[in-house]
């Protein structure tokens, strides 16, 4: 047994023989069966460790005879404990992740009571032996979900690749491209590119600059003239790269001005003057907003509107979108945005990637659905098998170790 | 034109000079109602040996004489006129496609916007387009170049530009076409017509741009602004130009032209004309088809707007085998209900190809004629609605509600459920041995919805007609209902699909003797006589998710108009798909064909 518990039975049993005195209290009585196992679905590094709760340990006791418990821990070859955690009142496992994989260790578990009273220690009846898995089980699900996107990305690569046409909805602010640019050419005026307000690593401003290539091209082909202010420095140099490289596609390079795309201020409202004022001077028949738009997106669409080009607008922020639709003939709606690029481009492996999300995003939608009708029953049945279905699909399918 | 009083008009005579054959029609004032009463017709005499087309017409017009028994040509070999006792007629016009009719280029700076405008007012004006150009259309300049030298039109049509738009382009244009120097179909003399119609600030730098090589009419922009054409003026310059150049250089056509009351027209334009004023005087909506050996011309007047096609490469003869390579054999042997390999099918096509004037001798060639016509007649029609649509370019009006419902510009304005006539002619349409023929033909390609009264020009009168129109609206409009189309039927059919043999529809029909109710399985036709000029009324009511016109599962009450065939219940679904398995298809094809009484009797 242990020194210091063999002292503190002693010291206890002298007090108690005595009949004095509450300065030591009571001894707690010890947890019962103790159990010690490799943590599954780890590097080895962990060992699970439960116990049955001390007698003395009640839920709602009147005085509190067990505050903690405290576990130890001897590798094998080793002489003594040591004490490698404490876990409170009423709890009844341990993960130790401090362990070496392939080494044997014993646990014991001591319930502490108030004023450093100790119970005898428990011990657990074997040592284990924490090993590797390859395999995390835990997060089945969440392969089960990858294993399907990834797969049908793959397939639908494939299948684009195999020379089968994949259908993508029409979307009419895409196609519309072609006329907004053909308006500003038969009209002879501009056409205006406005990539939004934020920088270049955010998502939108690049989905934006992918459809600022197709619209170059397009004024390259109709030979219109291209404008597009740019907010930030890094997104004049990304637009102007993209432009030169459309001109160049079309055929065009010496029709390229670099002086088309330029840099206005990082402010915003700075820029959505000098924007809005440079659409009232050169009154542009075709206006594209597309990228992250913030409170100018109503200034600008509707200076577009006054000024009676066809407006085209593309942004992923919900909160602004609303303003888009009133006042712009044609918008992308977030996801259309970001497909744009797939559906512009029409290149296979784009396609196949984006037919696969649909693919994931059907799934999500499905499980939604289920999860919907599981619980609404659940509610109203009150079956227990519609509980743990429903609690499994939450923590296992849909929670941390799934979606 | 001639002031012509119309009340002192008794006796019309039209002709319709057609590349090979010239028709003409004799039109009476009969009990106080212009009737079409003789028609007579001649070989075509504009080529070579003769060289003068009024041969050609005095021919046709000394056949009607000849069977009218009056006497329309004096002494002279001309026209008498005005009408006097047995003699003579108080109205002369006559219309022409002959030597192919008008060939055009037009130009335009956007492919889709006013060039598509230029095509519509060329095609609206009876031309045949022969190439468009416009700055879009991925062809470099010296290519353009090459194109224009290479064809021989009879005229060329620019456009571009809104007005105070784009100047550059439109001289870009011109720029392009005037060193070209399109040379003309007829007379070295002759100075190319080139009328612009574009942007009109544009015009004194057009009109600098051309020599004196052309003859160039500005006239104002059919394109003024993106949201509205305005096709008249170009149209009018078209028919005008028409005349002055390039019917006074064909063959006999200058003594023609002495010889008629009103302007000699493009036989299309003028079926176009006629066309439109029957859809504005009823208030309907008309699609027109005439299917000939080389080409198929489809005209349409839905809501007001009028539009014509002709697809170049679709013909029952000269062009049968293009139909069958667009369409592809298996899609025609679909609609062949015998027993025929693909094999059977190419022999009849390249037979065809070698004697393209025959016609069909046995009722596998009649059956394979028509199939072949029924795609030929659904692809001219698939083209004429892509081309039949909104203006491009035009700014939309939003309001939040339409977030998931963006509708792009350039949607077909053809809409089958709201079309009230079909009107079919050309020569595998007017001579099927059987008028429920032609009906199933008109009914297969085109596929009407909703209630649609079909009917075939008799004897290609329209174009006469047309022409009259221009000058005495109401005789062209009375001989047009009367004699010019012979009614076929109604067509009534749902649209929406469903399982064969599943409901589509109720009906109940009475009036014009007959009294019927019943009901419609998808996959069946069913054929009542209703007599000519009868009428009767209809209700009916279709099954939850079909449309009758009146909206899904809602019933609809409407008027049949009797004819030649009767009504036809058509529940075969809208879009109509035939099985893909053949065997299938051709049980499914054979109960059609019984149904409708399709095949001709043996003669005893």
């Amino acid at each position: 047994m242990d020194k210091s518990i063999f002292l503190t039975v002693l010291a206890a049993g002298l007090f108690s023989w005595g009949g004095a005195s509450p300065v030591l209290a009571q001894s707690p009585r010890p947890p019962g069966e103790v159990r010690a196992a490799d943590f599954p679905n780890d590097a080895g590094d962990a060992v699970r460790v439960e116990w049955e709760l001390s007698p003395d340990d009640q839920p709602q006791p009147a005085e509190r005879l067990v505050v903690a418990y405290e576990i130890l821990r001897r590798e094998a070859g080793e002489e003594a404990f040591t004490r490698i955690g404490e876990e409170t009142y009423q709890t009844r496992s341990f993960k130790d992740d401090g362990c070496t994989p392939g080494a044997s260790y014993f646990y014991q578990v001591v319930a502490l009571g108030p004023d450093g009273a100790r119970s005898p220690a428990a011990a657990a009846g074997s040592p284990v032996t924490p090993v590797m898995q390859y395999f995390d089980f835990s997060q089945f699900w969440f392969g089960v979900i990858l294993l399907i996107v990834g797969g049908s990305v793959i397939y639908f690569i494939q299948l684009a690749r195999s020379g089968r046409e994949l259908k993508v909805r029409p979307i009419a602010g895409l196609e519309a491209v072609d006329e907004a640019v053909g308006r500003a050419t038969e009209m002879g005026r501009p056409c205006l590119y406005v990539p939004g307000i934020l920088d270049i690593n955010d998502m939108q401003t690049l989905a934006g600059v992918t459809v600022l290539s197709r619209v170059a091209g397009l004024t390259a082909e109709f030979d219109a003239r291209l404008d597009v202010p740019t907010c930030r420095s890094l997104v004049m140099t990304a637009c102007r790269e993209t432009v030169e490289a459309a001109y160049l596609g079309a055929g065009r390079p010496d029709a390229f001005n670099e002086d088309s795309v330029y840099y206005l201020t990082d402010e915003q409202f700075g820029y959505v003057a000098g924007v809005t004022g440079k659409m009232l001077r050169e009154r542009p028949a075709a206006c594209f907003y597309m990228g992250a738009f913030f409170a100018e997106s109503l200034i600008l669409a509707e200076t577009g509107n006054a000024v009676g080009a066809i407006q085209v607008a593309g942004t992923a922020m919900p909160s602004q979108l609303p303003f888009f639709v009133a006042a712009c003939d044609y918008t992308l709606i977030g996801e259309e945005l970001f497909a744009a690029s797939a559906y512009l481009s029409g290149e296979s492996h784009q396609l196949g990637s984006l037919k696969g999300q649909d693919v994931g995003k059907v799934l999500g939608g499905t499980l939604v659905v289920v999860g919907c009708l599981l619980s609404t029953a659940a509610v109203l049945t009150d079956a227990a098998l519609l509980n743990q279905v429903l609690s499994y699909l939450t923590d296992h399918v849909l929670g941390n170790q799934g979606w | 034109m001639k002031q012509i009083d119309p009340d002192s008009v008794n006796v019309i005579l039209a002709t319709d000079c057609g590349s090979t054959t010239t028709k003409a029609i004799l039109i009476r004032k009969v009990d106080g109602e212009y009737r079409q009463t003789h028609r007579g017709e001649a070989p075509t005499t504009v080529e070579e040996p003769a060289a003068d087309v009024t041969l050609g017409v005095v021919n046709a017009v000394a056949e009607v004489a000849e069977m009218a028994g009056r006497r329309l040509i004096d002494d002279a070999g001309r026209i008498l006129r005005p009408a006097s006792g047995g003699e003579g007629c108080d109205l002369y016009i006559s219309t022409s496609s002959a030597g192919g009719g008008l060939q055009m280029m037009v130009a335009g700076v956007v492919r889709e916007m006013t060039a598509a405008s230029a095509k519509r007012a060329a095609l609206g004006a009876g031309a045949i387009v022969m190439d468009v150009l416009a700055s879009n259309d991925r062809r470099l300049p010296h290519e353009q170049i090459h194109r224009i030298r290479e064809l021989r039109p009879d005229m060329v049509l620019i456009s571009g530009g809104t007005d105070g738009g784009t100047t550059r382009h439109v001289v870009q244009m011109a720029e392009l076409i005037a060193p070209a120097r399109p040379q003309p179909r007829f007379g070295a003399e002759y100075r190319m017509p080139v009328i612009f119609a574009g942007n009109r600030d544009a015009a004194p730098l057009v009109e600098q741009t051309f020599d004196e090589s052309v003859q160039l009419s500005i006239v104002p922009n059919l394109r003024p602004v993106l949201e509205r054409e305005n096709l008249g003026p170009a149209r009018d310059k078209i028919h005008d130009l028409f005349l002055e150049h390039v019917m006074a250089h064909a063959p006999g056509y200058d003594r023609l032209i002495r010889w008629t009351d009103a302007p000699i027209m493009p036989t299309p334009g003028a079926v176009g004309n006629i066309l439109q004023r029957i859809a504005q005087q009823q208030r309907i909506n008309v699609v027109g088809v005439d299917i000939g050996g080389a080409t198929t011309d489809v005209f349409s007047v839905f809501d007001g707007t009028f539009n014509r096609t002709v697809s170049a490469n679709l013909g029952m003869s000269y062009s049968i085998s293009n139909v069958c390579a667009e369409a592809t054999l298996p899609s025609i042997l679909r609609w062949v209900h015998l027993e025929m390999e693909e094999g059977e099918l190419r022999n009849h096509v390249k037979n065809k190809m070698i004697r393209p004037t025959t016609i069909p001798q046995t009722r596998e060639s009649l059956f394979f004629e028509q199939a072949v016509a029924r795609e030929a007649l659904r692809l001219a029609y698939d083209q004429h609605k892509q081309f039949a649509t909104t203006l491009k370019g035009v700014q939309q009006q939003r309001t939040v509600g339409d977030t998931f419902s963006q509708e792009a510009s350039g949607q077909t304005l053809v809409d089958n459920m709201k079309l009230d006539l079909l009107v079919g002619s050309g020569g595998v349409l007017s001579h099927a041995p059987l008028m429920q023929q032609t009906a199933a033909l008109l009914v297969d390609a085109f596929q009407p919805e909703g209630i649609t009264w079909l009917a075939k020009d008799s004897i290609f009168m329209m174009p006469h007609l047309g022409v009259l129109a221009q000058v005495h609206p109401e005789a062209a409009l009375q001989v047009f209902r009367r004699d010019c189309l012979i009614s076929l039927g109604t067509c009534v059919a749902p649209r929406g699909t469903g399982a064969w043999g599943s409901p589509a529809f109720r009906y109940a029909i009475s009036g014009g003797g007959l009294e019927e109710e019943g009901a419609l399985s998808f996959g069946e036709i069913k054929r009542l006589p209703l007599g000519l000029g009868a009428s009767a009324r209809i209700v009916v009511e279709p099954a939850r998710k079909v449309d009758a016109g009146a909206g899904p599962g809602r019933p609809l009450e409407g008027e049949l108009r009797g004819g030649t065939v009767g009504v036809l219940l058509d529940a075969r679904g809208r879009p109509l798909a035939l099985p893909d398995d053949r065997e299938a298809c051709r049980k499914a094809m054979a109960q059609w064909v019984r149904d409708l009484d399709l095949v001709p009797p043996v003669p005893a």
